[in-house]
């Protein structure tokens, strides 16, 4: 590990100690969920970045552990055993592990896209089972229950929670990113790479498949307990295609390629949701837009991107694409707020709402709110403006692409020279 | 028999109904490989485009124009978008349909509203086709069987006793000596791409029309169509349709009885037992009719993994 990492390393943990000092109980709470994404995206990407087993079900033993956990936070709760909360997550990771031992068994019996089709048929199983499955998934209402104080811990407050889940958060990861040295973890690697050598240099590849996808659908099921934890309650909604595919996304995001990429992607699309969605309702539109526009151009995910600029660039060589980069952000905002900008306004003059106050003012169309200032809907100046936008950000699109190669073509110049 | 006479049509038209949104898939699939999941936006694409015509226009020009239109969306994705990610593999495909999916769902949601829009079929297709056993079947159901009908004879035909057919399936199998022959790879693609979103646009214009038309439609629809397309057989056409009557008849009969595992398991005396352990064993068929389609694709991936029409691992 490079000394600019470790710096980086270093820095991240002492402000991720820092956040419950200064944050808002909201915002400590925001954090908490970034972190469980961010192992949640980090465990499914030892299935899929390392071993490359694309699973489209991890969200069943995201909810098998959360459920678990409920199960013995609820037995704890009325005195039937005692078991200390901070060590709670230990019952969902079991889950998680015996439940992927069975599954993953299944399922790697089949390589590629079968493989994604049997992991989707098992969570979909779970998914449609779960609601009418009252005694051990409580129905559609789910389960709920109390955290307990422990060791002399107030758990009833955000910062309890909080450096519990981090703590668990950063003991998985150190986990994962160690598991990755081992010669297991090679070999993970090589069945990637070429599963049929693997298998003739002697080693049994359904057996290393199946044990490594049981070790990523524990440190997933740890992720389910420090979100049942949170939020001491759950329901079958957790086993979703949505929250499988959304780990997909997340991951693919933030750079599939890379270990930090994951965690990455999801911590910042986890804040990203939890702000926007606050702010429009058509949040799922923009995620949907930056998920796509990453696929068709940064197809290494944004892990990726700062991956390739660390490995191929020097610190010196960075002062050649500061103006291209500065014009490619200029570029993107002017797109980013025309885009916004229409989404928006259609959504307020199509609204019910707008109909509304149409009809009261005798279904003229009135002037409409939006960003705090009155907009007309029927004069030109209102629709120059993401026009002006969108053909500003488009004409300076080339000139971005064009100065951001020959900054690149310098930068490596340098290198070579 | 009564039960046993309305299930079976039910189940047929049900399955029939599935089959039209999944034909296209079959063929996207089973030709290039492409795991599309928006497909099933392209049906809520249709659904929508139907709606807004039939009360612009009429019905009929909802139905001409709503695969044409997602054709067009088709087209466009497939130029534009698979096209740059192919390189990257399957994955990448998968997850940029993935995307769009979310783009169709919320664009449509902006201009519609998050509530069911009021499509219906026009006044005079609204009478019973006839009554059995005092209740009257409509004939709209009978219209969806027909339609769904004629899909498949027109893409079996097209398929396998027309040069365009050949080609298609050839490029399948050699894309590299198709190519060589001086066919363009490309625009076979691209057409078969809109082909198959074209007819999930035809599907739910026809479907929308008696089904509830809302945001909700492409998701309920959404894993169901890889159902069929795995349970079928990678890009056989009769394995999808015999795929889409099996799981059709399968839910509206499971919804009828009230079997479970306890009543098998008091068949070799163990049914005080299996009472008493409750929980799975003691769900009623009826309530888990959801996940059986599932558990058929689980059998099927384990078992024959070529699916039940399907010749090629």
């Amino acid at each position: 590990m490079t000394r600019s990492r470790q710096l980086a390393l270093l820095a991240l943990a002492g402000l991720l100690l820092l956040v419950p000092l200064v944050l808002t109980p909201n915002l400590i709470n925001a954090v908490i969920k970034m972190l469980i994404a961010g192992l949640f995206a980090l465990s499914f990407s030892l299935a899929m970045g390392q071993a490359g087993m694309l699973s489209f079900g991890h969200s069943a033993y995201y909810g098998l552990g959360a459920f678990a956990t409920l199960h013995l936070m609820r037995a704890v709760e009325h005195s039937v055993v005692t078991w200390p909360t901070p060590l709670l997550p230990l019952a969902g990771g079991a889950a998680g592990f015996f439940c992927g031992l069975g599954f993953g068994w299944l399922a790697t019996q089949r390589t590629g896209v079968y493989f994604a089709m049997v992991t989707l048929a098992l969570a979909e199983l779970l998914f449609t089972l779960a609601p009418t499955w009252n005694s051990v998934f409580g129905g559609e209402s789910g389960i709920s229950t109390m955290r307990m104080n422990s060791w002399s811990i107030n758990f009833a407050s955000d910062t309890g929670v909080y450096y519990l889940t981090l703590v668990w958060v950063a003991g998985s990861t150190w986990c994962l990113w160690a598991f990755t040295r081992t010669p297991m973890g090679r070999l993970a690697l090589a069945v990637r790479e070429n599963e049929h050598r693997v298998r003739f240099l002697g080693f049994n590849t359904h057996g290393a498949k199946t044990l490594i996808f049981a070790i990523s659908a524990m440190f997933t099921g740890v992720a389910g307990a420090l979100l049942a934890i949170a939020n001491e309650a759950t329901n079958y909604t957790v086993f979703s295609a949505q929250a499988s595919a959304n780990v997909v996304l997340q991951t693919f995001i933030g750079g599939a390629g890379t270990f930090f990429g994951p965690a990455l992607g999801a911590a910042t699309m986890t804040f990203f949701a939890r702000v926007t969605s606050d702010l429009t309702r058509s949040w799922l539109l923009y995620q949907g837009l930056i998920f796509v526009i990453v696929m068709l151009f940064v197809p290494d995910g944004f892990g990726g991107l700062i991956s390739t600029h660390a490995r191929r660039l020097r610190a010196t060589a960075v002062r050649h694409l500061t103006v291209p980069y500065l014009v490619c952000l200029v570029v993107a905002v002017l797109l980013a707020v025309g885009v916004v900008f229409v989404v928006e306004s259609l959504h307020v003059v199509l609204s019910d709402a707008y109909a509304v106050l149409r009809r009261t003012n005798g279904g003229a169309l009135v002037p409409y709110h939006l960003l705090g200032r009155q907009f007309d809907p029927l004069s030109p100046w209102t629709w120059a403006i993401p026009v002006v936008l969108i053909l500003a950000g488009a004409a300076l699109l080339p000139l971005a692409r064009r100065l951001t190669t020959e900054g690149w073509n310098r930068a490596l110049n340098e290198r070579a020279a | 028999l009564e039960f046993l006479v309305v299930s079976v049509l039910n189940g047929v038209v049900h399955g029939l109904l599935l089959f039209m949104v999944s034909a296209g898939l079959t063929l996207i699939f089973g030709m290039m490989g492409v795991l599309n999941f928006a497909h099933a936006w392209f049906y809520m694409l249709g659904a929508y485009v139907g709606f807004s015509l039939s009360r612009a226009v009429g019905f009929w020009a909802g139905l001409i124009a709503a695969p044409l239109i997602a054709g067009a969306g088709g087209v466009l994705v497939e130029r534009y978008m698979l096209r740059r990610v192919h390189k990257y593999g399957h994955a990448h495909e998968l997850l940029l349909t993935f995307g769009l999916a979310f783009i169709i769902e919320e664009v449509i949601k902006l201009f519609y509203g998050d509530f069911p829009v009021n499509y219906t079929m026009p006044p005079y297709m609204k009478f019973a086709a006839f009554t059995l056993y005092e209740t009257n079947y409509p004939f709209y159901r009978l219209f969806m069987g027909v339609v769904a009908i004629v899909i498949f004879a027109v893409l079996y035909v097209v398929l396998t006793r027309t040069r365009v057919g050949i080609i298609v399936r050839a490029a399948t199998h050699r894309p590299a000596m198709v190519e060589a022959l001086g066919h363009n790879l490309p625009v076979v693609f691209m057409s078969v791409f809109a082909a198959g979103a074209g007819l999930a646009g035809l599907a739910g214009a026809v479907a929308g029309a008696f089904f509830p038309t809302g945001p909700n439609m492409a998701v309920d629809f959404g894993t169901l169509v890889f159902v069929v397309v795995v349970v079928g057989g990678l890009g056989s056409l009769e394995g999808a349709l015999v795929a889409s009557l099996l799981i059709g008849l399968f839910i509206s009969f499971s919804v009828g009885f009230s079997w479970s595992l306890s009543d098998l398991l008091a068949l070799v005396g163990l049914g005080a037992w299996a009472r008493e352990v409750g929980g799975l064993l003691t769900l009623q068929l009826s309530t888990i009719a959801a996940s059986m389609p599932f558990l058929l694709m689980l059998l099927v991936l384990l078992i024959r993994p070529a699916g039940l029409f399907g010749d090629r691992q």
